[in-house]
């Protein structure tokens, strides 16, 4: 998409954020940011869904996959939300998810969690401030984008999976530790 | 194949401003599946939503999304343009590009790209958008109400003067509840007998209501509007039909020294018995636990002893046989009015209570409770009204009245303020002087909380007219001391230690859930809080209602509640069950969760999730008709449309409509193209 | 040995069992056996040898199995929490099932190896043991035996990527996983993943991309090891299954550790006690949150 330069977007890079929200306290609280008139970064997207609850771990491994650099998942306060106890099993689920996409190499920065009530317009703002000035320090998230050789990012196709198994070219960093059998 | 419109707003200048609308219109019109956009100043107006229906009507649009402002603000219009021309409501979504967009960003150009973006994420989902039809359930119009204290028959009566049909439940043998005890009421000294009995009477005569005494809940099967109730009417030994209320069989019984618990244990009662004259129904119940016949039998006596009521009762309605026995009954919605209990001065606690051993553990016998001194003071009471106290029977000349006993003292399990025991302390303490002229009364307090109509006059009256010493500190040790009651205290106002010796004390304590709360809150699926009062589904806005629909709370189950604000709860309560029996159906959202059964495992991941207990075990069967399976299904009754279940389906067997994994997919895949 | 081949043999002659499950002597090393007629019964061996997680077979996926009759299942500790979590997941009723369990002093890394456990040969499940006697059986048989050799091995492995940056931590895992085929023998090896149809096996939306790519292969690796969250019982058939020798076992032992720390739940084979992702605490961790 075509860019102009604000001060969030250092090296003219433009994060693309996917935020996947509760419907009754941050998606609110985010109108409440926009009635207020608080300025903030134009690089999320956010996606309305109930409760936290039914947030699942592949709605943030989809956005990688689709060019998300970083991603918000976001909803009520404990004891606040809606249906009781959604956000208490998002945080079960992603408490695990995170530690997960962490050991697996995926910079848990570009992932952001945080409660957000209807009445949070202006922490809301500076989630997204701070995603995205986040994320715009770390950089692009290719090695997500080209994992696949038909990437919607385009660039070099990555190696299919016999060939980065030969592993001439992929230097393993954990060779000398005989990390893997 | 996909006919959207695209109906994007100016909002005067509110998203015109910074979204250069013409160019998302025109972006959006080559969008696939889009075969209609167009923009307008004001698209919530009503030529504004004219248009959107014109468009649907000569396009054949199958989905509509308005670019415009919050769901929250404009779904319901628009979505009711769309139904008005036709298209089923649900297949039209707003695409928020006024709060999350033109409001928050400056730059044009990138407001504008965003808004585009917002579009074809919306447009995405839409497409995979499907007809919902809004979810009707029929509505038993009856309620339940558990507890037949003054909250329980303040609804009972207003539901059924509303119209409706009522089941009270009660577990003691006449409903009353704690209010039948009260000697006078606070801030009026009304005769608590006086204004409630008529009520009682009315409960029992009302062509509307059922009455279950001394029966309990079994249990509850079902959903709002369609509750299958179990009632235990436990065995009563007197044949409800039969008797009479002569009262014959009572003055029979040979054992009658067993302390009633009418009169807080100060009083005595028989082994067959009504709790107190006025009781409804009036009809006895035989106390298996002191009764001789009954005690003879567990002592393995083949032969039958007593019988003496049996003998008496000219109606033959005395039944030694009779057992527990079972009623259903079906309800629409249940009031729980289980009120409270107080904070035991006896030497046996509950877990997490630590009583008050330095208060004489109730070894000393002039150290009272609350309740016990009403039933001292009241006119029916077993002094007949006459201040006595119970160690010999002489008036006191020195009471001592202690508040926050259990109250305000995490230290004894207790954190909460009680709310009740400041005030009918004072009452107390006026009543107390009332009787006795040349009495002493000596109160001990921590703050007074006279917060309520006329609550604070009240309180003033008690020092200022009938001259209650008001003491403010806590009692560190209470023993007995020859004739006299020792009271150790401390005047954290002069700073200076107070003995008195006193002849009766009152301990104010603490008002506390009835047991067995924490089952019947299973049963019932609704939440209590650490200390077992009921939770609300919202402290501010649902007070009366709980997280299961179509359960309600009245009274002091759900914390501390005096008459007046018990009462106020209760129609309140009322007015939401009849407000929910105003309809012959219930009118439900359809974006609620559905499990594809084909792929169900049956390992119910969602059940354990469901807040609501939506999830019902389904038999599959084979061909023959033998079960080989089991699988979870969805109660559209019950879901409220979390979609939690949906998230930890490891097989994403479970959908949640208007919300499916494809619409989300949808939307995710949208923005990939960025 | 006697003792599990006494009952056997009464099992079946009675009645009370179809078929027991057991481990025989195969033409490489030990291997899972059958047992339907008293006769086959002295068949049956127990050893060192015997790696297999037996409780797959009690998996509803398997209805080879099923068609034997009613099984009864020797089960060590590890085998007995995933025989647990099938129960806890009512993909199996305990009147169903007869368990055999057998007091274990440690397992090699595969059947083929031989008996002795050594530092270098014990499987790394082995380390931190808490059920070398199984409390979820019908009969316990075996002597009691002595503690299996320590082999901290796979927790250092996981240390040593843990002080890597993400960066390398995703270059080490990208090979990894470039090996993958997608032939989801992991899958079907492991005892817990036992749904009908496997959210990789969906097309409407297509989560998981089923071709073997990096990307599909990502997607799925993090997703098997999500749902097994909480419910892995460390048994390591996924791994011991692998085709192409990814590391999977340093995943689950992964997740094993963040469960503990966030938790404080281990996996048990006490069917009662709920899986820790369905559940909460009101005061659970959540200082990720912000």
């Amino acid at each position: 998409m075509a860019a102009t330069d604000t001060p969030m977007k250092p090296d003219g890079f433009h994060p693309r954020i996917t935020a996947f929200v509760c419907n009754w306290c941050t998606y609110t609280g985010a109108d409440l940011a926009g009635t207020s008139r608080l300025q903030m970064a134009s690089n999320v997207r956010i996606i309305r869904l109930p409760c936290t609850g039914r947030i699942d771990h592949m709605f943030i491994v989809k956005a990688f996959e689709r060019g998300a650099d970083g991603v918000i998942v976001s909803g009520c306060h404990p004891a606040d939300c809606h249906y009781t106890a959604g956000n208490y099993h998002a945080r079960r689920r992603f408490g695990v998810f995170r530690e997960l996409m962490d050991f697996m190499g995926i910079d848990p920065q570009r992932v952001t969690f945080s409660w957000v009530s209807a009445s949070e317009g202006a922490k809301w703002k500076d989630v997204v401030n701070e995603t995205v000035a986040r994320v715009a320090e770390l950089g692009p998230f290719d090695a997500y984008h080209e994992l696949a050789g038909d990437t919607v990012t385009g660039g070099e196709p990555a190696p299919g999976p016999f060939e980065a198994a030969s592993g001439a070219e992929t230097p393993d960093p954990l060779e000398e530790l005989e990390v893997g059998r | 194949m996909a006919r959207i419109g695209v109906f994007v707003c100016h909002c005067g200048e509110n998203i015109a401003r910074t979204v250069d609308c013409a160019r998302v219109v025109e972006e959006l019109k080559s969008h696939p599946g889009v075969v209609h956009s167009e923009d307008y100043k004001y698209m919530c107006s009503d030529p504004g939503q004219a248009l959107v229906r014109k468009a649907i009507e000569e396009n054949d649009l199958t989905g509509v999304v308005v670019c415009a402002c919050s769901p929250h603000m404009h779904e319901k219009t628009f979505r009711g343009a769309a139904a008005k021309a036709g298209l089923n409501p649900f297949l039209c979504e707003m695409a928020n590009i006024r709060e999350h967009c033109s409001w928050i960003h400056e730059d044009r150009g990138e407001a504008t790209d965003k808004a585009i973006d917002i579009g074809r994420t919306i447009i995405e989902k839409v497409k995979h958008n499907v007809p919902l039809e809004t979810i009707r359930i029929p509505v038993t119009k009856r309620a339940l109400v558990i507890g037949g204290g003054i909250a329980g028959i303040q609804a009972a009566l207003d539901i059924a003067d509303g119209g409706a049909e009522v089941v009270l439940v009660e577990k003691e043998s006449s409903i009353g509840g704690h209010m039948s005890q009260l000697s006078e009421t606070f801030p009026t000294l009304d005769c608590s007998q006086c204004i409630l009995t008529p009520r009682m009477v009315e409960v029992l005569q009302h062509p509307r209501i059922k009455l279950h005494s001394y029966s309990e809940l079994e249990s509850l099967e079902g959903y709002i509007g369609n509750f299958k109730a179990t009632i235990r009417k436990k065995a009563r030994s007197v044949d409800e039909d039969l008797c009479n209320g002569c009262g014959d069989c009572q003055a029979a019984c040979p054992s009658r020294k067993i302390p009633s618990e009418f009169d807080a244990g100060i009083g005595k009662r028989s082994a067959i018995y009504v709790p107190f004259p006025q009781a409804v129904p009036n009809i006895p119940v035989l106390d298996r636990v002191n009764c001789t016949r009954f005690k003879a039998k567990r002592k393995g006596i083949e032969k039958d002893v007593c019988g003496k009521c049996q003998e008496a009762c000219l109606k033959g309605a005395i039944d030694y046989e009779q057992e527990d026995s079972f009623v259903t009954e079906d309800v629409g919605a249940v009031v729980v009015a289980t009120g409270f209990q107080l904070y035991s001065i006896g030497r046996d606690q509950p877990a997490g209570l630590k009583g008050y051993g330095e208060y004489g553990y109730g070894d000393v016998p002039d150290v009272i409770d609350g309740m016990q001194f009403e039933r001292l003071a009241s006119a029916s009471g077993p002094t007949g009204g006459e201040i006595l106290r119970p160690s010999d029977g002489k008036p006191p000349k020195t009471v001592v009245f202690v508040q926050c006993v259990g109250s305000r003292d995490p230290e004894k399990g207790i954190p909460y303020c009680s709310k009740i025991c400041c005030m009918y302390t004072a009452k107390h303490t006026m009543l107390y002087k009332h009787k006795v002229h040349d009495g002493k009364a000596i109160v001990f307090y921590m703050d007074i909380r006279a917060g309520g109509k006329g609550y604070d006059e009240f309180t003033r009256r008690a020092i200022e007219d009938d001259g209650a010493q008001y003491v403010r500190g806590r009692v560190s040790r209470i023993y007995r001391d020859g004739d006299v009651v020792k009271v150790w205290g401390f005047d954290t106002l002069s700073g200076e230690q107070v003995v008195v010796d006193a002849d009766m004390v009152v301990l104010a304590t603490a008002m506390r859930p009835q047991p067995g709360i924490a089952e019947l809150a299973q049963k019932l699926s609704i939440s209590y809080d650490e200390h077992g009062f009921i939770n609300e589904a919202h402290p501010k806005l649902r007070p009366v209602e709980t997280n299961t629909a179509g359960v309600f709370i009245a009274g002091a189950c759900q914390a501390p509640r005096d008459i007046p604000e018990s009462v106020a709860m209760a129609s309140a309560t009322a007015a939401k069950v009849l407000g929910l029996f105003s309809a012959d159906e219930l009118e439900r959202e359809p974006t609620v969760a559905l499990v594809n059964e084909q792929t169900c495992i049956g390992c119910f991941s969602c059940e354990q999730v469901c807040p609501y207990g939506a999830i019902e075990h389904v038999d599959v069967c084979d061909v023959e008709g033998h079960v080989c399976g089991v699988v979870a299904r969805v109660n559209p009754g019950v879901c409220q449309g979390c979609g939690t279940c949906v998230a930890v389906c490891p097989s994403k067997s479970v959908e949640l409509q208007g919300f499916t994994d494809e619409q989300i997919y949808a939307e995710i895949n949208a923005l990939g193209s960025w | 040995m006697k003792e599990l081949r006494d009952l056997t043999r009464k099992l079946l002659a009675d009645g009370d069992a179809g078929v027991v499950i057991g481990w025989e002597e195969g033409r490489r090393g030990a291997r899972p056996a059958f047992i339907t007629t008293p006769d086959d019964a002295d068949k049956l061996i127990f050893d060192a040898r015997c790696v297999h997680n037996l409780a797959n077979y009690l998996n509803p996926r398997k209805p080879q199995v099923k068609a034997l009759g009613k099984p009864a299942v020797v089960v060590k500790g590890c085998d007995a929490k995933a025989v647990a979590g099938l129960l806890r997941e009512a993909q199996l009723t305990r009147d169903r099932v007869i368990l055999i369990g057998v007091r274990c002093g440690g397992v090699v890394q595969t059947p083929e190896m031989p008996a002795e456990l050594t530092e270098a040969t014990v499987a790394t499940r082995c380390y931190g043991c808490d059920v070398r006697e199984p409390k979820l059986v019908d009969h316990l048989v075996g002597d009691a035996r002595p503690e299996p050799p320590v082999t901290a091995a796979l927790d250092r492995r996981i240390a040593e990527l843990d002080a890597l940056s993400p960066r390398e931590r995703w270059q080490f895992w990208t090979s990894q996983l470039a090996k993958c085929t997608r032939c989801h023998a992991c899958r079907q090896a492991c005892p817990l993943c036992h749904c009908e149809r496997c959210i990789t096996d969906k097309t409407q939306p297509q989560w998981i991309e089923s071709s073997s790519h990096l990307r599909g292969n990502f997607a799925w690796h993090l997703t098997r090891a999500q749902h097994l969250a909480g419910r892995c019982v460390g048994c390591g058939e996924c791994e011991r299954a692998c085709p192409v020798g990814i590391p999977l076992s340093l995943i689950n032992r992964k997740l094993q550790l963040v469960v503990k720390d966030l938790f404080d739940y281990t996996v048990t084979d006490d069917p009662e006690v709920p899986a820790p992702i369905g559940a909460y605490a009101v005061d659970d961790k959540q200082e990720f949150i912000e």
